[in-house]
């Protein structure tokens, strides 16, 4: 599944940056999120916990920044195990566009699901994935800029 | 399956302290989802608390002018009860249609409402008909209680123990089920009553069972099938999945919602 959407960050695009790089804010902004671990300055291993529904499962996986291009644009590639429930991964395309004194935060995301929570969960994956991804972001943004909340430019499917 | 600890108490207050003692505990009702799921290894409980023990969860009774139903009350029973075909046949009804009759056997009214599967079908009902979700700690009407796709305002713990539905004006539930599992690719509950008109949609939205607010609207301007001529929900608001597209399950909630209010126009 492919999705987009974007956020305006109240916040200059080099603090923006450095949050993005920052493994204790993509803890903090990932829903579920147990553990971020620096292996490199562009790799991390992660873990966290997927709730849908009844199911509750345990994904350990990595993250790895690519296609570098700071403070303007990467590219986050993520891919997680969940043991007997299945996979996922996915990677998502950010851009940071300064406007004045503030940072428009765009993605586009591409994600994958296999295995038996796919098959089960068939008809609430896609729905729960753009949910994660966008709980992500609008937490990112709140994360970044904490004194005025950010708003959501435009999410579309 | 995996170890994990079995309770079934007596009473609400077994169950609640049963629940509290571990952050791992899950209740059990019917168990029509929370089972399969268990065995696929999905997810792992270290105490399952069966609420089926329990008599205050159970029976069906009017109290002036609401239905209540207790939580444990099973599909086949609700599909059956002549209290229900009686005062709220619409209920009854789609009771009778949900799953097949080892489900209907087995689950529970307050195992759906607290699951809040984006196809279940009592979600539809309580919201059309602005049940009250009741809880062991709180009253809370449907319209706050079903929050999103499969989340719920049941904080950790919490149980529930009925649900009122209001009684008077008239209602009906239109389905297109998956003919496979039964769950509703989209079904639309209809209520026309003293409060005005209430569309409630379940199956078809990402975001799980929701209140049709422009079909309202041009119901309340003339209630006839022809009324909602030309009106569907988003398309990319709906589910998409090998089952059917957006724009498929956004065309079967326009056809259920025009069934229904051609089936209750006709009723009077």
């Amino acid at each position: 599944m492919e999705f987009s959407g974007s956020h305006r960050i109240n916040a200059p695009r080099a603090v923006v940056w450095a949050a993005l790089n920052d493994p204790e804010v993509l803890r903090r902004c990932t829903p579920g999120c147990e553990e971020v671990v620096r292996v490199s300055p562009t790799e991390f291993t992660a873990r966290m916990v997927l709730k849908i529904g009844p199911m509750k499962v345990s994904f350990a996986g990595n993250v790895t920044l690519t296609e570098l291009d700071p403070p303007a644009s990467c590219r986050i590639v993520g891919e997680g195990q969940g043991g007997v429930a299945g996979f996922a991964k996915g990677s998502s395309l950010v851009r940071l566009d300064e406007e004045g004194e503030e940072t428009v935060l765009t993605y586009q995301t591409e994600a994958k699901v296999g295995g038996k929570i796919a098959q089960l969960g068939a008809r609430l994956i896609d729905g729960t994935v753009k949910k994660l991804v966008g709980e992500f972001f609008t937490a990112f943004a709140t994360v970044v800029a904490p004194q005025a909340a950010a708003e959501p430019v435009a999410g579309e499917a | 399956m995996f170890a994990f600890a079995y309770h079934r108490p007596a009473t609400l207050i077994e169950a609640q302290a049963a629940l509290a003692a571990s952050e791992e505990a899950k209740p059990l009702a019917g168990g029509q989802t929370l089972i399969p799921t268990l065995k696929q290894r999905l997810a792992s409980p270290s105490d399952l608390v069966d609420l089926g023990g329990i008599p205050a969860l159970r029976g069906i009774t009017v109290v002036q002018d609401l239905l209540v139903i207790g939580a444990m009350v099973r599909h086949v029973e609700v599909a059956t009860s002549p209290i229900v075909a009686t005062h709220l046949p619409a209920l009854a009804a789609l009771a009778g249609l949900i799953g097949d009759p080892a489900v209907r056997n087995r689950g529970t009214l307050g195992g759906s409402v607290a699951n809040n599967d984006p196809s279940a079908d009592y979600p539809a009902a309580c919201l059309a008909l602005d049940a009250v979700i009741v809880t062991d700690r709180r009253e809370l009407p449907a319209g706050d209680f079903f929050t999103g796709l499969f989340e719920t305002a049941l904080q950790p713990g919490e149980i529930v123990t009925a649900v009122r539905f209001p009684l008077g004006g008239e209602a009906t539930y239109e389905k297109f089920p998956n003919p496979a599992s039964r769950y509703a690719m989209a079904g639309v509950f209809v209520r026309r009553g003293e409060g005005g008109i209430r569309v409630a949609v379940t199956g078809a939205s990402q975001g799980g069972v929701f209140r049709w607010g422009a079909a309202e609207a041009a119901l309340a301007a003339g209630f006839s099938p022809a009324a909602l001529d030309g009106l569907r929900p988003e398309a990319e608001e709906m589910i998409a999945d090998i089952h059917g597209s957006g724009a498929y399950r956004a065309q079967l909630v326009a056809v259920m919602a025009r069934r229904a209010v051609a089936r209750l126009a006709a009723a009077r």
